[in-house]
């Protein structure tokens, strides 16, 4: 045998242990153990490319903020507060459904469809309902690291607004309701391109209509009961109630994290039933 | 040990099944192989033993206990190598085996150490802190086999998982699965290189259409087609024959005009025969 082949033989009987040996060890996949994994896998996309996901998040909400604020807004009647007070909350929702929609629905279906990276995570013993509350308290953070940009960007822009722990708090549930709807169309998603699809027809309509950057009263009755149901309409409303000093309602609260729950149970029972993911 | 019973598998928009009524048993300890043509089955199978799919009907046990994709105790036993590169390609080769001792709740330390001995043995500790998606398709999949032996499974499951490597680093995985075995590690593999599950597998499947067609040791196999092969070539046809004894392939071979070849068989030549006579001409 040469020195090498000795080498390997001794590196090989280190690799594979004795099965007494393994099971000694203390070692299991838990609730806790599968989402702070998600969370790590998250942190580790983010810390690859933080800079570019930095200034892509900042780009559209200065866009608004000139196009709208500067521009638009001097036109749009907000009654006594300036149009970008009206704005920022507005642009903050936004950035926490478009961040944890993109950040954990796009990256999930490339890793489901295109890489099939997920396939070891199915097959895993990581608590796969933990694993998918891990994803969406990642997406959340990464829609809040944005919304904290967009809050301090838009002190260029002259605003006065409140900011306190409700405000973080309903950003966080924001995000985790986007997230899980993420995970959930990259789940029944068949193609890439069906997640820019559901985009198009879910996140997009939200966008304008959710109370994002003009006040719904004025809508027709019917579009008005609509959008009171919509998840970014309680973002946007319960973050401008804050922001204006008035504080947001508790249903807000209720409501995005009915949604929150709702998406995750939908999501753990299609990982868990689906036959073919 | 692993019991399959009944398993029937159809994807959505097939008329065919992909797995029908396949049982089979799998003993702890044994190196199983599955062999059969492209769209046979194997990988189906295989995707059902570790949770990827599930059936249609039928089920899988491990140990006795129902295999299902909530059943956490039962998966930590299993680590898969799939067909298809698998790896997040936008983290590097560290990280990917991270992930996966992550996803196995092993602790960091125990994490590090292991992955550093691995990535030495399969040749990629230089690459460790290099993007996946920079490697070459033979170091992607050594990396999946390294992701695969950090969680120490007590079954492995490896689909074809020496496609795209070199001569080299085939012997080497072949060593690897040579020590697994030695440690009562239950592998199961399906894989193109015939010559591979003839020497690494204790009793092999040939699938064909979703169905076993055949299970028994290679040795088996071979003895029951005959262990001596005349090959002759016949208007550039290749065309082969099976004795039981050199005596038999001799006294044929003597009367054969051309050029004629006297070998020992080996499990492609029952693969080949088997597989041809199932599809007819359609290999």
């Amino acid at each position: 045998m040469t020195d090498a082949s000795v080498k390997e033989k001794k590196l090989l009987d280190k690799i594979i242990r004795d099965e007494a040996e393994v099971s000694s060890d203390f070692r299991k996949a838990n609730a806790f153990t599968g989402t702070m994994t998600a969370l790590w896998e998250m942190w580790a996309e983010f810390h690859h490319e933080w800079k570019r996901i930095t200034v892509a998040s900042l780009i559209t909400p200065f866009l608004y903020m000139v196009a709208l604020g500067w521009g638009l807004g001097a036109m749009i009647n907000t009654g006594d507060r300036p149009y970008i007070d009206f704005l920022v909350p507005g642009l903050v929702a936004m950035a926490g459904m478009n961040n944890g929609f993109t950040s954990v629905g796009m990256s999930f279906s490339t890793q489901r469809l295109y890489e099939r990276s997920f396939d070891q995570v199915l097959i895993s013993p990581t608590p796969l309902p933990s694993y998918i509350f891990g994803k969406m308290l990642g997406g959340a953070l990464r829609g809040m690291y944005t919304g904290v940009l967009i809050l301090l960007l838009s002190l260029i822009f002259g605003t006065s607004i409140n900011v306190n722990g409700w405000f973080f708090l309903l950003m966080l549930l924001n995000g985790m309701v986007f997230s899980a709807l993420g995970v959930l169309a990259a789940l029944l998603a068949v193609t890439h391109a069906d997640i820019s699809r559901f985009s198009t027809f879910v996140i997009a309509p939200m966008t304008f209509l959710c109370n994002t950057m003009f006040p719904v009263d004025r809508m027709p009755v019917v579009v008005k009961g609509i959008i009171n149901v919509l998840p970014l309409t309680h973002a946007s409303g319960g973050l401008r109630g804050i922001a204006y000093g008035g504080g947001a309602s508790w249903v807000n609260f209720v409501v995005l994290a009915a949604y929150a729950a709702a998406f995750m149970i939908l999501t753990s029972i299609v990982l868990v039933k689906r036959r073919n993911l | 040990m692993i019991r399959i019973e009944n398993i029937c598998k159809k994807y959505p928009k097939s008329t065919q099944y992909a797995l029908d009524n396949v049982s089979l048993q799998i003993e702890k300890g044994e190196a199983f192989g599955m062999l059969g043509p492209n769209g046979a089955g194997k990988t189906t199978l295989m995707s059902i033993i570790t949770t990827l799919a599930l059936p249609t009907s039928g089920n899988v046990y491990v140990d006795g206990e129902k295999v299902s994709r909530t059943r956490t105790d039962i998966k930590s036993k299993f680590s898969l190598v799939t067909q298809h590169v698998s790896i997040r390609k936008d983290m590097t080769v560290s990280e990917v085996m991270e992930l996966a001792g992550r996803l196995y709740g092993m602790p960091l330390k125990q994490i590090k150490e292991k992955s550093d001995d691995i990535l030495e043995f399969t040749g990629l500790i230089e690459k460790k802190k290099s993007v996946a998606r920079g490697l070459s398709g033979g170091m992607q999949r050594k990396l999946m086999i390294s992701r695969a032996l950090l969680t120490e499974p007590r079954i492995i499951v490896l689909d074809e998982p020496t496609v795209g490597l070199d001569p080299h680093s085939r012997r080497k995985i072949w060593d690897l699965l040579i020590s697994l075995k030695q440690k009562n590690i239950t592998i199961l593999l399906t894989t193109h290189y015939i010559e591979e599950a003839q020497n690494l597998c204790d009793r092999v499947a040939l699938i064909n259409k979703g169905k076993v067609s055949k299970i028994d040791t290679p040795e088996r196999m071979i003895a029951d087609l005959g262990e001596y092969t005349v090959d002759t070539f016949e208007s550039g046809k290749l065309h082969s024959e099976f004795f039981f004894t050199k005596e038999e392939a001799y006294e044929y071979a003597k009367d054969i005009p051309g050029k004629t070849k006297i070998r020992e068989t080996t499990l492609e030549d029952v693969f080949i025969k088997k597989m041809g006579t199932e599809l007819g001409d359609e290999l």
